[in-house]
């Protein structure tokens, strides 16, 4: 009933919109959001905060693009019913490297070492030109076509963006379900003792990063789809910051408020040219990112959440009155 | 064997930028356990002020010293009316420390804009230096920049070591929690440690445009040096920065020189390996 | 009764869901006052809510009338509280001679000299790093820390475990002569014996509570509420 009035709206908003607002709105925020949602599902669950999941957006993104077709000649190309699940694959395995690399790191340790991990990703994207293509990276990245269309288009991409963001929620939904899910937050909630007990920690902490690499992929694929290229900006510094502050801004301990940052995000972007500057984004940004630190440190859906909470308490109370 | 030297030297003249900027970020983690992401940007608004003021009065020394302290008031102002605020909550002062470096950031392209800023040296800084041992000449101001970092790490070590508020640091560190507890007014040394790693990072700053150049970005490439200068040295020790520095940067030239494709990625594997054998870093000590 | 010097009224601390601390209130004056109880019974909670090292959800922290509630920590001590911790926690990486130089206050009945005076093995160590002295110098050192500040009370948690038994008689004397010189001495002891050798008063304390406040005296001719209190190896000493 509650995903109701959130999906009907979403079904219907193609026919009402413009192809801007369904692309560059929506669309967008659907991408970006799910792969927040991978870093949010991390803090959420696991108790870590990863930098380094627009990496594994990338490791996919690069991935469809160095199989598939592109304009710059590189990568060996691979039937669509291949290269998807391969892509997808790297990711995950990207995803559990780096939960390896950082099993035994908590806090902001391990905040440092995946930023450390993203950030070398970026300089390696740059430096390689045999699987990355260096600075410029891949142009030409299409979508498969859909009869005489594009899954490209704005409604389709659209529509299979909602489907995979409603997929993935469902994903992460289930996985916390899991044995192998309730496993990771016992480790979130006291990894001495597991350790204590004789459970290994270090297998559930590469299952919830690579599981973090299906999600993140799976938004990375849609980003180069959506873009039509995917380079070592897609990578760099900003997009790793950008994934954190939608994530920040939604709540990092509430999974599907990605959404709602990655909404919010995207319509600062666009409208920053009407409040201030364009050029200065980056400072409206950092005062909106400080302002939710300062005063809603659990995100606007927490936010959101405490006032439907004081208003009912409100509307309780008062007949009692 | 020319190469090998005038390699092994960039690498030295990094590691001594590393160092400096490292330091300061170390020592606020060692004290706080505050993650300063706005580290970096410290640096960088040393810097420009640094060139600013040397540009205005033709004095380099001046430019180094203003850097130094505009870096140094710009983070106590940061710790004050920011992370101060948030004190034991570590996560939350990452994040803002990573929106006021944000704000910082842009700020800086605001008023600096996007070239790259050379702070001009004076003469006895100019020019080159030829050194007969090696057989090579080499550039005097990066010389002097060693030699100014290995004054810097000695400098702060005896601080850390000898002096009464060193004594507190190194209390502080150790915990935190007691020392406040037996009335030690700890949010003044807070101040002061932020204050200091300002001033390393402000000057680092500008001896960084003299050495090489800065612009916009170079806020991010300390950051990351920072950053992964601690992970492998080991976090809140003088010590641990020196090495982690010294490891980076020859690791970084030496990868640049011999094997460019991969050279992001040696200071990367070097990161990986310690953290494998040495999670706490290699002169770092064990989480209670 | 002379005025309280310092009194906790109805304290309540939860850590986390566990509710830690109910209603505790307790009034120190001039006569030491022994706080005992088994393991786990909360007496590490209270120093921690004295000090603001855990806050406290309701009640309220009064030293010589000045309400402490909700200050930090080093108001606190700024305000007359002497802490001397369980497990000591002396620095680490601070020889002797800097504990006390960072703390050493002047016009105070305790300096560095009186210190090293009444603590001879302090001075002979007193170029060595806190974590290489043994755990009896560790408490002296720990106390003289804390006695640095002049303080009006002495909050002392569990300074008799794990010393030798002629250490521990060292820590009894040295308390009783903190006492003598005016000082209010708050001990949160498990070693019994050595609690009631230093203490007049005695608040016994059983599931986060105040059961019982009676004089060292009463208890000692007592064993049956020794036992169903304290457990029977509280005794044994």
């Amino acid at each position: 009933m509650r995903y109701l009035i959130v999906l009907i709206p979403a079904l219907l908003l193609p026919f009402v919109l413009t192809d801007f607002w369904l692309a560059q709105v929506l669309t967008r925020s659907l991408i970006l959001g799910i792969i927040a949602l991978s870093l949010s599902f991390l803090a959420t669950y696991l108790g870590v905060v990863s930098f380094a999941q627009a990496s594994l957006a990338g490791v996919a993104g690069y991935a469809i693009a160095y199989f598939g077709p592109n304009t710059v000649g590189i990568g060996v190309p691979l039937p669509f019913i291949v290269k998807l699940p391969l892509a997808l694959l790297l990711a995950m395995i990207a995803g559990a490297l780096i939960g390896f690399v950082a099993r035994r790191s908590r806090g902001i340790y391990a905040i440092m070492i995946t930023l450390a991990i993203g950030v070398a990703f970026f300089y390696f994207t740059r430096q390689n030109y045999v699987l990355f293509n260096g600075f410029t990276g891949f142009s030409g990245v299409l979508p498969p076509a859909l009869g005489d269309r594009s899954w490209g288009d704005p409604r389709p991409l659209y529509y299979l963006s909602l489907g995979v963001a409603i997929i993935c929620v469902a994903m992460v939904q289930g996985f916390v379900r899991s044995p192998l899910g309730l496993a990771v937050q016992a480790v979130r909630d006291a990894p001495g003792r597991l350790l204590a007990l004789g459970i290994p920690t270090t297998f559930p902490i590469i299952a919830a990063f690579a599981f973090s690499g299906l999600i993140a992929g799976s938004g990375g694929i849609l980003n180069a789809w959506f873009q039509e290229r995917v380079s070592s900006f897609s990578v760099g510094f900003g997009p790793i910051i950008d994934i954190l502050i939608i994530s920040v801004i939604g709540g990092l301990r509430h999974p599907t408020g990605a959404f709602v940052g990655a909404i919010v995000y995207v319509i600062l972007d666009i409208f920053a040219i009407d409040l201030i500057d364009r050029d200065r984004f980056n400072l409206l940004i950092g005062i909106v990112l400080l302002a939710i630190v300062v005063a809603a440190p659990n995100g606007l859906q927490q936010l959101a959440i405490d006032w439907v909470g004081a208003l009912r308490k409100r509307a309780a109370k008062t007949p009692a009155n | 064997m020319t190469l090998f030297f005038v390699v092994t030297l960039n690498g030295l003249t990094l590691a001594a930028l590393y160092f400096l900027a490292a330091s300061g970020f170390s020592l606020i983690f060692g004290l706080m356990r505050t993650v300063n992401m706005a580290h970096g940007a410290l640096l960088l608004l040393g810097g420009y002020i640094g060139w600013s003021v040397a540009d205005a009065t033709g004095l380099w020394a001046l430019g180094v010293f203003a850097g130094g302290l505009g870096a140094a008031f710009a983070g106590a102002l940061v710790q004050i009316g920011v992370l101060g605020w948030m004190q034991g909550d570590e996560l939350r002062q990452t994040l803002a420390s990573i929106a006021i470096s944000i704000i910082l950031a842009d700020l800086m392209l605001w008023i600096w804009g996007g070239t790259t800023y050379q702070v001009r040296t004076p003469d006895w800084l100019s020019g080159g230096m030829r050194i007969e041992i090696l057989g090579i000449g080499y550039a005097k101001v990066r010389l002097y920049l060693m030699a100014f970092a290995l004054v810097v790490g000695v400098a702060l070590w005896l601080f850390i070591q000898k002096t009464r508020i060193g004594a507190v640091i190194r209390a502080g560190v150790d915990d935190q929690d007691m020392l406040r507890a037996l009335g030690y007014p700890i949010n003044r040394i807070f101040v002061l440690v932020f204050a200091m790693g300002g001033m390393l990072a402000g000057m680092a700053g500008v001896i960084a445009g003299s050495a090489l150049s800065i612009a916009p970005g170079t806020d991010l490439q300390f950051l990351l040096s920072s950053l992964v200068v601690v992970i492998v040295g080991g976090m809140g020790s003088v010590g641990g920065a020196a090495l982690g520095a010294l490891l980076i940067g020859l690791a970084e030239q030496y990868g640049l020189a011999y094997a460019p494709t991969y050279a992001a990625v040696v200071t990367f594997v070097i990161m990986v390996v310690v953290l494998a054998v040495r999670p706490q870093g290699l002169l770092g000590q064990a989480e209670a | 009764m002379s005025d309280p010097v310092l009194q906790l009224q109805n304290i309540n601390l939860h850590y986390g869901s566990s509710h830690v601390l109910h209603d505790v209130s307790l009034e120190l004056g001039t006569r030491p006052l022994g706080i005992l109880g088994r393991n786990g019974v909360g007496k590490t909670s209270i120093c921690n809510a004295i000090f603001g090292l855990a806050q406290i959800t309701s009640g309220k922290i009064i030293l010589n009338g000045q309400d402490l509630t909700g200050l930090a920590p080093e108001k606190r001590a700024q305000a007359g509280l002497g802490y001397v911790p369980q497990g000591r926690r002396v620095f680490r990486s601070l020889t002797v001679e800097e504990h006390l130089r960072i703390l050493e206050k002047k016009g105070s009945a305790w300096m560095i000299d009186r210190v090293y005076e009444s603590f001879p093995r302090l001075k002979e160590r007193r170029r060595n790093l806190g974590d290489r002295l043994s755990g009896g110098e560790q408490q002296m050192l720990a106390i003289a820390r804390a006695l640095l500040l002049n303080p009006k009370v002495l909050v002392l948690d569990e300074p008799t475990e794990g010393l030798a038994p002629a250490i521990v008689q060292d820590v009894v004397d040295l308390i009783k002569l903190v006492v003598s010189e005016g000082t209010s001495v708050f001990l949160v002891e498990q070693n019994l014996h050595a609690a009631l050798s230093a203490v007049d008063d005695v608040a016994l304390i059983v599931g986060g509570e105040v059961i019982e406040r009676v004089t060292a005296q009463t208890l000692k001719r007592d064993p049956e509420m020794q036992k169903k209190h304290l457990g029977l190896e509280a005794s044994g000493h």
